[in-house]
């Protein structure tokens, strides 16, 4: 049903995502919309048309269905609560007597109620049935409502009202088919009609005999400007309740395999504050994520690799770059600009337009996804792997003339690695093909990556085209952050100097400088009570940064083990003197042990005692252990260095 | 009473002071996660019962109480001993975070679709419209043993790019869990290690004891609580008490086993005795120090007690070599010729029964590597107790018979 629905849509501005679940549709009675501004959930009755019912069971209706008939569902597992962004639009709804005969209405916004469905057979509907549900959860509200519905709303009637005195608690609203205005609108009345009578409980109720004409349309509506809703005025015995029936696809109550579900992660309820001053601005900045302009200090390799693929894409023709490199290097980050950059070239109409695709080795659980997660960027067809590569390989030997060049970046080659090593041989193979047209980046850490683990067919039609990104050197990683920074006065020049000289020294990774600029930013802010502190993130920050990020814990973790734990360590220490070797078993080392203990004056320990000192220290990987069902007869190595141990211990 | 201070030690779980530095500093990141948006990954590393999952708890108690990041935080929490590969881990993740392919509990596609859909969900995102998704990876260096660490590469990349926001927190004792990350993983994750290393002295530890002990101010008997809490502390300052606390304290700082300790203590209060005797906690102690496999030597027969004994002096003599049945039964049997009484011989196959036995028991090991294929009586053995294991149970074992005893003690067999 959902593309009729969508053809119908008056209001686009209602819709917002469709669920995708099923085929199926349900209609909702919407029996009481949210009131906090914060939750976006209405509360919904299920219905369900002619067509969603299984056809075998429709003959128990014993007559034929009304095309505008719908269905009071009775599923018990439905969940209630639907979120109020996936409200198609609202139609009218009639409650009609099981005998009486169906109105002629052209409207197709009309639908009639006569029986429910519990999904196995037809009841009766009795019109408490329609009563709202428990109040509970019902107290719920929309998000801001969009303006121009709120218009078209309450120019269509608003019918309804219902009649009670304030001092009752249960307010009830009789009404029939209504006309009806935007959820939305409800909600402010809701609202209105809360702010007034606190708690009062609603309830809602269908029945034919009542139509809209009893009731008035409230002309009172004014727009309160600075909140951009729209209040309809409730005199003082009036409540403005309004029945809206929306469509909306839900799962049905029974789980169906999900076909189309769209991957997305919830909507975050709140605004992200921007960053209040400067040492957050520069942390922003700083962070990995955060995408610079331009990539400062690889201008060499982006030249090569922007001309490789550019000549490639002019000539209409293929190929294979290698680009290794440690990671932290801007491998992936250069390739990426240089695709930005042909890409606006081909936007310029400079050079033909390209398709770009991206793989990445470990992004998949299986070499031979890959096959899979190419045709289905290419197409968007789905496949196993084995027909992926089947049309992959039709698709590249074709000798019909292709539209556009394809470049694809395949990062983290190394684990696209097979036995037969076909995968890597197809990726490689394709681009020679003559109508193939396909430019292949690869990426991985290891320069000799190709022959190291590539067969020789393989690695002959990578080709010879390498490059090789080197460790950034300090002075481009002072470069990089400071072009990060765009003159931004966060950072003293000397701490500068010390991040990225200490990180070059240790690996040349742009992302361990930006991390610790990131984490002594922190430490500067914490420190800022500090009426010595300049607000510019200094030395000592750094210092404390890199402290934190590089030194090992194993000294201070000896220190703060316990008597028996430090005694045992060195109880280990003495016993592979003795032996002369690395490697003792818990039986010698318990001896030593016993010793020690009687030479500090402290009470010999048990066995078990001793084992659980033993396994603590190995969990904590101070010592190494074989499984410790061996008990006295396991082997026990020392993880950290002996000097280590007597440093840790001396300092005491 | 009882219910009021187990409550005490729930109640109790708040951050030490010397925790407080950290507690900030991990609170602060969380809330730059939820508030921001921004990304980060931090590991939290000490040893066991240091009080990781304490700390981790109590920031997350306070993070949830601000009005700002509770409907702005989605959760995920991942055990390494629950989710022990990839493929249960991400349905696991699907399942918490509620994407589109869940219905009701099961989640639907193979692992494959599954982490597409999960990373094409979270780059989709990004930092200023989508929520937040925290990561908590319990037991943190299982993770690092999942096949080329997809699940962890992923992640670290996640939060090192422009994606959805996460803040992915591990938790781990493994103080080397940075080596088992591989190059690349490493690189994408932003080193921020928290190290929780409690320097806590014996005083620390003794006020602990106290405050875990207390009745709160609350309790409803104001009189009872009172005569308690003087009782309380009339057992801290005693002596003996005082000796006990600090053998346990020497043997672990860990609040857990003192913990155990004091439940046991607590245990023996009745209404006929409310307070606690320091005969109660040395009893207690004795229990929490009581070595498990000489508790087994216990219930041996008293043939059983005699061949232990034999291998016992067989060690002795072939220093620790490995032994089989028949040595054994030959030593046993030198000393029913020489000195018994009491003890009379037994067939061979009796003997052998009692010697399986043993090794059911697990109080004798094969030796690795001997094969199946020679004869039961040749199997080369060890030894899996001490021998002052051994002499203490003998010690205590009931009605032992003296020349068994001597023989045990004697230097040679």
């Amino acid at each position: 049903g959902l593309a009729i629905l969508r053809t119908n849509l008056k209001w686009p501005n209602l819709i917002f995502t469709l669920f995708h679940f099923e085929t199926l549709t349900f209609f909702v009675l919407c029996l009481s919309l949210p009131e906090n501004g914060q939750q976006m959930k209405a509360v919904v009755q299920w219905f369900m048309r002619v067509s969603e019912l299984p056809v075998n069971k429709l003959k128990l209706l014993g007559r034929e269905p009304h095309p505008q008939e719908i269905f009071y569902y009775e599923c018990r597992n439905c969940d209630n609560e639907v979120n109020v962004e996936s409200i198609l639009r609202p139609v009218k709804v009639k409650h009609l007597d099981s005998n009486d005969p169906f109105p002629d209405s052209s409207d197709k916004d009309t639908l009639y109620v006569k029986l429910s469905w519990d999904s196995k057979v037809f009841g009766v509907v009795n019109s408490t049935v329609m009563e709202s549900p428990a109040e509970g959860p019902s107290r719920r509200v929309l998000p801001t409502p969009d303006h121009a519905i709120m218009q078209k709303a309450s120019l269509g009637e608003v019918g309804c009202s219902s009649v009670g005195t304030p001092a009752n608690v249960e307010a009830e609203s009789l009404h029939s088919a209504t006309k009806l205005s935007a959820s939305k609108c409800l909600s402010a009345k809701r609202r209105n009609a809360t702010a007034r009578t606190p708690g009062v409980r609603k309830r809602l109720e269908l029945s034919s005999e009542c139509s809209h004409k009893d009731f008035k349309m409230q002309p009172l509506c004014r727009t309160r400007e600075q909140q951009g809703f729209l209040y309809i005025s409730n005199t003082k015995n009036h409540h403005f309740l309004t029945v809206s029936l929306l469509f909306l696809q839900i799962s049905p109550g029974t789980p169906k395999t999900p076909r189309h579900a769209t991957p997305s992660i919830p909507i975050r309820s709140l605004q992200t504050q921007q960053p209040a001053n400067i040492l957050e601005e520069a942390r922003a900045r700083l962070h990995v994520s955060s995408v610079p302009e331009s990539l400062p200090c690889r201008e060499q390799e982006f030249q090569d690799i922007y001309s490789f693929v550019e000549s490639k894409i002019i000539d209409n023709t293929g190929g294979c770059m290698y680009i290794s490199g440690v990671p932290g290097t801007g491998k992936t980050a250069t390739v990426h600009e240089v695709i930005r950059c042909l890409q606006h070239a081909a936007d310029m109409d400079e050079i033909p337009s390209f398709h770009f695709i991206e793989i990445n080795g470990m992004k998949m659980t299986d070499p031979h996804q890959a096959y899979v997660q190419i045709l289905q960027k290419l197409t968007g067809q789905k496949a196993t792997p084995d027909h992926a590569a089947v049309l992959l390989e039709k698709r590249f030997s074709n000798l019909a003339p292709r539209k556009e060049t394809i470049v694809m970046l395949v990062d983290e080659l190394d684990l696209l690695w097979t036995r037969k090593q076909n995968v890597m041989y197809n990726l490689f193979d394709w681009p020679t093909r003559r109508h193939a047209r396909l430019v292949v980046l690869t990426i991985a850490n290891t320069m000799d990556l190709p022959e190291r683990i590539m067969i020789n067919r393989v690695a002959s039609r990578l080709g010879l085209t390498r490059m090789s990104f080197q460790p950034y050197s300090f002075k481009q990683l002072q470069e990089i952050i400071m072009s990060r920074l765009n003159k931004l006065k966060a950072f003293e020049e000397d701490a500068l100097q010390l991040v990225s000289r200490k990180v070059a020294a240790l690996s040349g990774d742009a992302r361990r400088c930006l991390d610790i600029c990131r984490r002594a930013t922190e430490i500067c802010e914490h420190s800022a009570a500090d009426p010595s502190s300049t607000g510019l993130v200094g030395m000592s920050h750094v210092m404390e940064a890199l402290n934190e990020m590089f030194s090992s814990a194993y000294i201070t973790a000896i220190r703060c083990a316990s008597t028996q734990e430090q005694l045992f360590l060195r109880a280990a220490i003495a016993e592979f003197r003795r032996l002369g070797l690395e490697e003792a078993t818990f039986q010698q080392v318990f001896v030593q042990h016993q010793a020690l203990c009687r030479i500090e004056g402290l009470r010999p320990i048990g066995v078990s005692e001793g084992l659980a000192v033993c396994q603590r220290l190995g969990a904590c990987r101070l010592l190494l252990l074989e499984p410790s069902h061996l008990g006295v007869l396991q082997h026990i190595r020392l993880n950290v260095s002996q000097d280590d141990i007597f440093y840790a211990l001396k300092a005491d | 009473m009882k219910k009021s201070l187990q409550e005490n030690h729930r109640e109790n779980q708040n951050v030490p002071v010397s925790y407080h530095c950290v507690c900030r500093h991990l609170l602060e990141l969380l809330r730059r996660t939820a508030i921001h948006g921004e990304s980060n990954s931090v590991l939290i590393v000490g040893p066991r019962g240091a009080g990781k999952t304490m700390l981790l708890q109590c920031v997350l108690r306070d993070l949830q109480k601000e009005e700002k990041v509770q409907k702005n935080l989605l959760q995920v929490h991942l055990s390494g001993l629950l989710q022990t590969d990839d493929r249960t881990a991400l349905k696991e993740i699907t399942r918490q975070l509620h994407l589109e392919n869940v219905v009701g509990d099961k989640v639907f596609g193979s692992f494959a679709e599954n982490l597409a859909f999960l990373l094409e969900a979270l780059k989709k995102g990004n930092r200023s419209s989508s929520c937040p998704v925290l990561f908590v990876l319990d037991e943190f260096d299982l993770f690092a043993h999942h096949k080329n660490q997809t699940l962890l590469y992923n992640l670290f990349d996640v939060s090192q790019s422009a994606q959805a926001p996460i803040a992915v927190v591990g938790v781990t004792c493994r103080l080397d869990v940075l080596e088992l990350l591989e190059k690349r993983v490493k690189s994408r994750f932003s080193h921020r290690q928290i190290h929780l290393l409690s320097s806590l002295n014996f005083t620390q530890y003794l006020e602990r004891v106290w405050t875990q002990l207390s009745l709160p101010d609350s309790f409803p008997d104001k009189k009872f609580a009172q005569e308690w809490n003087a009782g309380v502390k009339t057992l801290c300052e005693d002596k003996s008490v005082e000796e006990v606390l600090q053998r346990h304290f020497n043997s672990s700082k860990d609040f857990r086993s003192l913990h155990m300790l004091l439940m046991l203590c607590l245990s023996r209060v009745s209404v006929a005795k409310p307070t606690i005797k320091p005969a109660d906690l040395l009893e207690a102690s004795r229990m929490c120090f009581a070595d498990a496999t000489a508790n087994m030597l216990h219930g041996l027969s008293i043939l059983e007690l005699c061949l232990v004994i034999a291998i016992k002096h067989l060690n002795d003599v072939y220093e620790g070599e490995p032994f089989n049945l028949q040595m054994v039964h030959n030593e046993f049997k030198k000393f029913l010729h020489r000195k018994s009484n009491s003890m009379y011989n037994f067939e061979q196959p009796v003997v052998m029964k009692a010697f399986e036995h043993l090794q059911q028991l697990e109080l004798i090991r094969p030796v690795d590597g001997s094969s199946a294929k020679v004869q039961r009586e040749y199997q080369l053995m060890r030894l899996t107790l001490d021998h002052s294991q051994i002499m203490d149970a003998l010690q205590k074992y009931p009605q032992c018979p003296t020349d068994v005893k001597q023989w045990a003690m004697s230097a040679f067999g």
